[in-house]
């Protein structure tokens, strides 16, 4: 697309599309460190995660701001008013995610305090197909690549899958043994927590296909069965 | 905007097909086909020199004033084609009221200005039908209670807004079926604006409204179809909603979002 014939207001809006791949990249490295910690069994560096933070909370407010002030001095109109429509959903569902990497550290910090346990590693396994998930939606945001966009949309269904084996294996293991019931909790809402960002990567890719074409990706996109919800093994 | 929704339009008010408008050699107007919908408002956008003043003007006969001005193809009013021989210009302009950019109230009072029309058409044979007109029209117009007291004074003694309103008023006391619009409020400030934009917006329950604006933010409030015109040719017609939102053709995306024009 050409350039505007008012040139600050394309600075307004590639700053607007900086600071969402500012967030995009603060969120990714937030998820990927709190794997990390997990798979270390390292608590400071979950306290580092739960102290970042706020960086995103402070970018989203920023984000917040700039919209707001291109939509009341700018009136964009159609693909412009996508982009800002999107930026602002965008910058909170990153936002959340930043939310949702903070518990995991969180509970990454609790699980050093007891011993170490094999499932753990599927968990960390199941996270890093998510933030792959992240990292392509976000590298399609800033390509503006709708293909790709499609095709981390399509993908979602395999976290949802990984979600569910590992829900019946971390209910058979504390079945097993209840002594690692505590421990399992811990382990679920991780998974559960994953599952969401996988979500939240999916409603990204919505947004980059709303931002380039101006309508929703298509119909109901192909998801896993929710294990969790009513049955068990 | 109310409801840009295409399906809470009246009927097809004005339709024009394959119309071409020439001055002299030049080719103002290519092949513009449109239906122009009842009760509505439709909003002519487009760079200066498009072509959106001159289609409009198409409407009324306008254009015959001007010598070298050659308009082909059909307009039909009510399924009536308007370029007949037995249609008068002056009967058609009755029926297909104009607001100018620039308020041009005549010379007269704020009374006579409204009366003109309706005495000139026969529409009122005594002073109380008259007066009655009169009143309504102002009303309509947003201006009633601001010239109640002062109906002999001269209509160029009003303030810039208030003199288009009379200009809507006298446009609509020959209770016309299509009021055309041409920039009219490119003169005023945002408040006579807002005033004028509210009228367009209470007045589309009684006419189909066609307006050509350059204020696309206003095209967006007031109309709910919206035609893009660009070179003479008219690139999209469609929802207001639509054409604001997700324009079908790239010229239209790069003119609303300010990237040529």
């Amino acid at each position: 697309m050409g350039e505007h014939i008012v040139t600050s207001f394309d600075d307004d809006l590639i700053e607007l599309r900086a600071r969402i791949a500012e967030m995009g990249g603060v969120a990714e490295t937030q998820l990927s460190q709190a794997l990390d910690s997990i798979e270390r069994r390292d608590s400071d560096l979950a306290e580092e995660v739960i102290g970042k933070d706020r960086r995103l909370d402070a970018l989203e407010h920023e984000v917040e701001r700039l919209a707001t002030q291109i939509i009341a001095k700018r009136q964009p109109m159609a693909k412009d008013l996508r982009l800002v429509v999107s930026a602002m959903k965008l910058s909170t569902t990153l936002e959340r995610v930043g939310d949702l990497a903070k518990n995991i550290a969180k509970r990454s910090r609790a699980l050093t305090a007891t011993s170490p346990v094999r499932i753990s590693g599927s968990v960390v396994r199941m996270g890093r197909q998510a933030q792959a998930q992240l990292t392509e939606a976000l590298d399609a945001y800033v390509k503006t690549d709708v293909d790709a966009a499609i095709a981390v949309w399509r993908r979602d269904v395999e976290i949802d899958d990984a979600y569910n084996a590992l829900f019946r294996e971390t209910i058979t293991y504390m079945m097993e043994d209840p002594r690692t019931i505590s421990l399992g909790s811990q382990l679920l809402f991780i998974a559960k927590n994953l599952e969401r960002i996988g979500d939240h990567a999916t409603h990204i890719a919505e947004m980059i296909h709303y931002s380039a074409k101006g309508e929703a990706i298509g119909p109901e996109r192909p998801k896993g069965e929710a294990d969790d919800i009513g049955q068990t093994v | 905007m109310k409801d840009g929704d295409g399906a809470l339009m009246g009927d097809t008010k004005v339709s024009a097909t394959n119309v071409n408008v020439y001055y002299g050699e030049a080719h103002a107007i290519k092949d513009v086909s449109v239906e122009i919908g009842d009760k509505a408002v439709t909003a002519f956008i487009g760079p200066s020199g498009c072509g959106k003043s001159t289609f409009l003007r198409c409407i009324n006969r306008m254009n015959d004033t001007i010598d070298i001005c050659r308009v082909t193809g059909s307009i039909l009013l009510e399924g009536e084609d308007i370029n007949a021989k037995s249609v008068d210009p002056v009967q058609l302009r009755a029926r297909v009221g104009m607001v100018f950019q620039k308020p041009n109230p005549f010379p007269k009072s704020i009374y006579d200005n409204v009366a003109y029309g309706p005495k000139i058409h026969g529409m009122a044979t005594n002073k109380p039908d008259l007066d009655a007109i009169v009143e309504s029209c102002l009303r309509k117009a947003a201006l009633w209670d601001e010239v109640k007291d002062r109906l002999d004074k001269p209509g160029t003694g009003l303030s810039g807004g208030q003199q288009q309103r009379l200009c809507i008023a006298r446009a609509i006391a020959t209770s016309p079926e299509v009021l055309l619009m041409d920039e009219p409020c490119s003169a005023l400030d945002p408040i006579a604006t807002a005033r004028v934009e509210e009228l367009i917006d209470e007045l589309r329950d009684s006419f189909a409204i066609v307006i050509v604006t350059h204020s696309m933010q206003q095209a967006a409030r007031v109309s709910q179809k919206t035609a893009f015109f660009h070179l003479g040719v008219m690139v999209e017609y469609d929802d207001t909603d639509k054409i604001f939102t997700n324009p079908s053709d790239k010229r239209t995306q790069d003119y609303i979002t300010g990237r040529f024009g």
